[in-house]
């Protein structure tokens, strides 16, 4: 157990050094730089800008300057300094990244939280009117963009007032008692975890339910009936513990998913996370600190897809002497 | 299962917000004051206010520090500005210089020697004195080349630094290199930092990480109207009011009267828009002029209680122009120094003709009336009838008259020869080009649509393209690989002709058509080169302002820019405030914040 853990970490080595040249590839080709839009100002002489650039080693080869970020990151554990925000890199994305999980965490409560009751019930009725009207109304959330359903739910915050209209707090936090602040925090919450919980949720329902009519087509379950147990212990004692097995596979993998699967509902409610940094790194051309979140996206990413490996060793231990 | 003990639990958190719902504004705690300066700061202003209450405005994005010599974005600045003063500030609804530290100032009968007077009893936001030392060391940092500050530039003379020296305690004088008519506002731009804070950190060179947004907020001492409350990156930032600001009101009672200043941050304008109807947001400092009818309906302002102010015409000038640029290097086969655009192009866009018939061809009135919405006016030079100091009438410009276009075209020996319906020139070649503009600009994008339609109708073929802004600069300061270009050119504070050196001058970096030339293309060029190097020197009000005509003359005359509406400014302030008075000049709304106050119980 202890040597696949090991080859399965070794094994993010190679990549995530391919995604640091990649994406500092691709920084390169997009136009102009971090200085750009100080050109802009007519204050500011070409020298200044040329004595900036030099400074930040802006005129240097890519190669050397991500070879030299490399070497700050393998050796010091410097992921550099953001030119934008003038602090370290790690400095800038620390307090965002807790945010962002938060958000992220209450995106998964609210699409398993809903997938695995609805798909178990879906199936219960399979082929019923609610089963139905269900798999529709998953077909729809499927098709709206996430963009699309974010903007409208703003809209709805903004026309009934019953919600928050983005951010994570109220002006008035500091005043506030910790039961306030709590349920503050949820206010600012729900909209931008329906969001992005619902993207997920369509697929994840249809697998619950999916998963479960597999079961409940099974010799077992059919022995269950024959002996004589109720539809409900059937189901939920029977059928439903084997039917959970392969979502566990899936909530492990969706853990990889839990820093970047937030970002657009993050942009669209003002929330105060990762991927609004990220956003205005890349349109800054901010280089060390798109790198930082690109990095840290890909960590959380791999460690998340380590945990769903160790999640289905634990329950089919066969995996690991394949 | 909920059981009684968690039932009270949630009703005591739901009285606990309703109770914060009931007090959003800060309270009304009587304030104590240190005793007023022996020379405070009178600030004009409609009314006496009184103290208390809270001003939201949004903003898009967090600043990035609080020092005011490393923030070069806007929202930094924004924030900066009001943390810090200077010696002279400008009073945005006269357009107009005054003494904000400095008590008084006067110069030489040479212009060379200027003597500033500061304020005694001026002090930083920890009590500590402020005195010359200050205003020697936040120059000193200004100068450092080191830390590459971006008001260096408005500071320095012909690459010479202004000397400076303080004879006592509030009196400073400075040494010029030669007379300079914009040096009450270049001192105006270098805000004062605390010598006995920053020595220190600058002295170990550590000045440009000093007041990051990281800093505590007690250990910030300001020498402006406010210092720091609270900050929390891409939430908010709050200010609250220096105790020891030495602006006071007519009836001598101590500036700002609000509690709090707060800057939210939302993802965009849009969002921004939301929370002002949803009174989270007390005034809009950015409106697209399709959302104007929107603010003006009369039932929505009294329903929402708030009032659009129609501030002017925008200080931003918009107009496109074609490129004249020669090769920077050689490239493909074509050897440096050859027209960028090939020789069949250069060959029109060189021609004045050809840039005023393409300025006659545009239907400005359409334009308005589009993309605008009828919040626009007309506009022919880069300081807009929104410069109540510069705007100038009845320059010579080339408005909408196609059959005129026609004509010019016609004598350009450019004819629809095979009758498709576009022009070819004397060998055959279709008269088209492209434009450029930025993407994320829907007014441009619009504006661009309109005019390829205007000028296919004289026989010009258009093609459109819509970048990213930074690929756009690239195009236009570096690699030159455009055809024609829509662009804007920003507001300059103050909003002087000789800020906008660099747009007139053949040399300018900004002298879009053909950037950095070594020596003038043409004769208006080395015309203007010429009336902008008197204009610099010289400091008579009457005659700058005779060289101004002259110089916009001399850029209209030939067409070197074709240039087009620009739009009305209006910003919805929510009501309930006193002495708002929002101007073109930025920060729109924040500019006399400390002497906006809340006139009853609102909310």
């Amino acid at each position: 157990m202890r040597s696949y853990v090991l080859k399965r970490i070794l094994q993010t080595i190679p990549l995530l050094l391919g995604l640091v040249v990649l994406t500092f590839l691709l920084l390169q080709l997009a136009p102009g730089d971090f200085l750009n839009t100080l050109a802009q100002d007519p204050q500011i002489s070409p020298a200044t800008l040329d004595a900036m650039r030099h400074r930040f080693g802006l005129d240097r080869p890519w190669t050397v300057q991500m070879l030299l970020y490399l070497r700050n990151v393998i050796l010091h554990f410097d992921l550099g300094q953001s030119f934008s925000h003038h602090r370290p890199v790690a400095d800038v994305l620390r307090p965002a990244l807790g945010n962002t999980l938060l958000l992220a965490g209450a995106a998964a409560c609210v699409t398993w939280g809903l997938a695995v009751p609805l798909g178990v019930w879906a199936a219960a009725r399979a082929r019923g009117p609610a089963d139905r009207v269900l798999s529709v109304a998953a077909f729809v959330t499927l098709s709206v963009p996430e963009l699309l359903s974010g903007l409208l739910l703003l809209l709805f915050a903004a026309r009934t007032g019953w919600f928050p209209i983005g951010g994570m707090r109220s002006l008035d936090w500091e005043q506030m008692a910790w039961g306030a602040r709590v349920w503050d925090l949820l206010r600012h919450l729900a909209l931008p975890a329906l969001v992005a919980g619902l993207v997920p949720l369509a697929a994840r329902f249809r697998q619950m339910r999916g998963s479960l009519l597999d079961v409940l087509h099974l010799d077992f379950v059919t022995a269950a009936r024959a002996k004589g147990l109720g539809e409900g212990q059937v189901l939920f004692k029977h059928a439903l513990r084997n039917a959970l097995n392969p979502m566990i596979t899936l909530f492990g993998y969706t853990l990889g998913s839990l820093v970047s699967g937030s970002f657009v509902a993050e942009v669209i409610f003002s929330w105060p996370g990762l991927g609004r940094i990220t956003v205005e790194a890349l349109l800054a051309q901010d280089p060390y600190l798109v790198m930082g979140a690109v990095l840290l996206a890909a960590v959380v990413l791999v460690a998340g897809n380590l945990a769903a490996d160790l999640m289905l060793v634990a329950a089919d231990p066969r995996i690991v002497d394949a | 299962m909920l059981r009684a003990g968690n039932l009270r639990w949630i009703g005591a958190a739901c009285l606990a917000v309703a109770l914060a719902g009931c007090s959003r504004a800060p309270g009304h705690a009587a304030r104590v004051f240190p005793p007023l300066p022996p020379d405070p700061l009178a600030l004009e202003a409609d009314d006496v206010g009184t103290y208390g209450g809270r001003f939201t405005v949004a903003q898009t994005t967090s600043p990035r520090t609080f020092n005011p010599m490393i923030a070069t974005e806007q929202s930094s600045r924004e924030v900066t500005n009001l943390l810090f003063a200077a010696l002279t500030n400008m009073d945005n609804s006269t357009q107009k210089d005054y003494g904000e530290l400095a008590k008084s100032w006067e110069g030489s009968a040479d212009g060379l020697t200027w003597t500033w007077h500061l304020r005694r009893g001026a002090c930083f936001s920890d009590g500590h004195p402020l005195t010359a030392a200050d205003v020697l060391f936040s120059f000193e940092v200004v100068y450092d080349e080191s830390l590459h500050v971006s008001t260096r530039e408005l500071v320095m003379l012909e690459g010479r630094r202004f000397e400076l020296s303080a004879p006592d305690s509030y009196t400073v004088v400075m040494k010029i290199p030669r007379p300079y008519p914009l040096l009450v506002d270049a001192v105006g731009a270098v805000r004062i930092l605390p010598r006995h804070v920053l020595e220190p950190l600058y002295r170990a060179g550590q000045l440009a990480s000093a007041y990051g947004v990281d800093t505590a907020p007690e250990k910030l001492v300001t020498s402006g109207p406010w210092k720091l409350k609270r900050f929390r990156q891409g939430e908010e930032t709050v200010l609250e009011p220096n105790p020891w600001w030495l602006g006071v009101d007519r009836a001598g009672q101590r500036l700002p009267y609000l509690d709090e200043l707060v800057f939210v941050i939302v993802p965009d304008q849009n969002t921004a828009a939301l929370k002002f109807q949803a009174g989270d947001v007390d005034g809009v400092d950015n409106v697209k002029p399709e959302d104007y009818a929107t603010y003006a309906d009369s039932t929505r302002s009294r329903a929402q209680h708030y009032k659009l102010y129609d501030v002017g015409t925008s200080l931003t000038s918009t107009f496109l122009w074609f490129n004249l640029n020669p090769l920077n290097r050689d490239v493909d086969g074509r050897k440096k120094g050859e027209p960028v655009v090939g020789a069949v192009k250069y060959a029109w866009f060189s021609r004045r003709e050809f840039r005023r018939a393409v300025s006659k061809a545009i239907d400005r009135d359409a334009i308005i009336r589009g993309p605008f919405f009828g919040n626009a006016v007309k506009n022919w030079s880069a300081l807009t009838p929104g410069s109540t100091l510069w705007y100038t009438p009845n320059l010579p410009h080339d408005d909408y008259d196609p059959e005129g276009a026609k004509r010019l075209l016609a004598g350009l020996g450019l004819r629809d020869r095979n009758g498709d319906g576009v022009l070819e020139d004397a060998h055959g070649h279709d008269v088209e080009f492209n434009l450029k503009t930025n993407s994320d600009n829907n007014l441009r994008v619009a504006m661009s649509t309109l005019i390829r339609d205007d000028l296919a109708k004289v026989g010009i073929r258009v093609t459109l393209t819509s970048l990213d802004f930074n690929a756009l600069t690239t195009n236009y300061r570096e690699d030159f690989q455009y055809e024609a270009m829509l662009l804007g050119l920003g507001s300059a504070v103050p909003a002087d002709p000789g800020m906008y050196q660099n747009f007139f001058r053949s040399t300018g970096q900004s002298h879009y058509w053909h950037v950095r030339q070594t020596t003038p293309d043409t004769p208006e060029e080395r015309d203007i080169d010429h009336l902008m190097d008197e204009m610099t020197r010289t400091a008579d009000d009457a005659r700058r302002h005779a060289l101004w005509v002259k110089m916009q003359e001399r850029l209209n005359e030939p067409c070197f820019v074709v240039w087009l509406p620009s739009q009305t400014v209006k910003l919805p302030v929510r009501d309930g405030f006193g002495n708002v008075h929002p101007t073109l000049l930025t920060h729109h709304l924040l500019w006399n914040i400390d002497r906006v106050f809340v006139k009853r119980a609102r909310r």
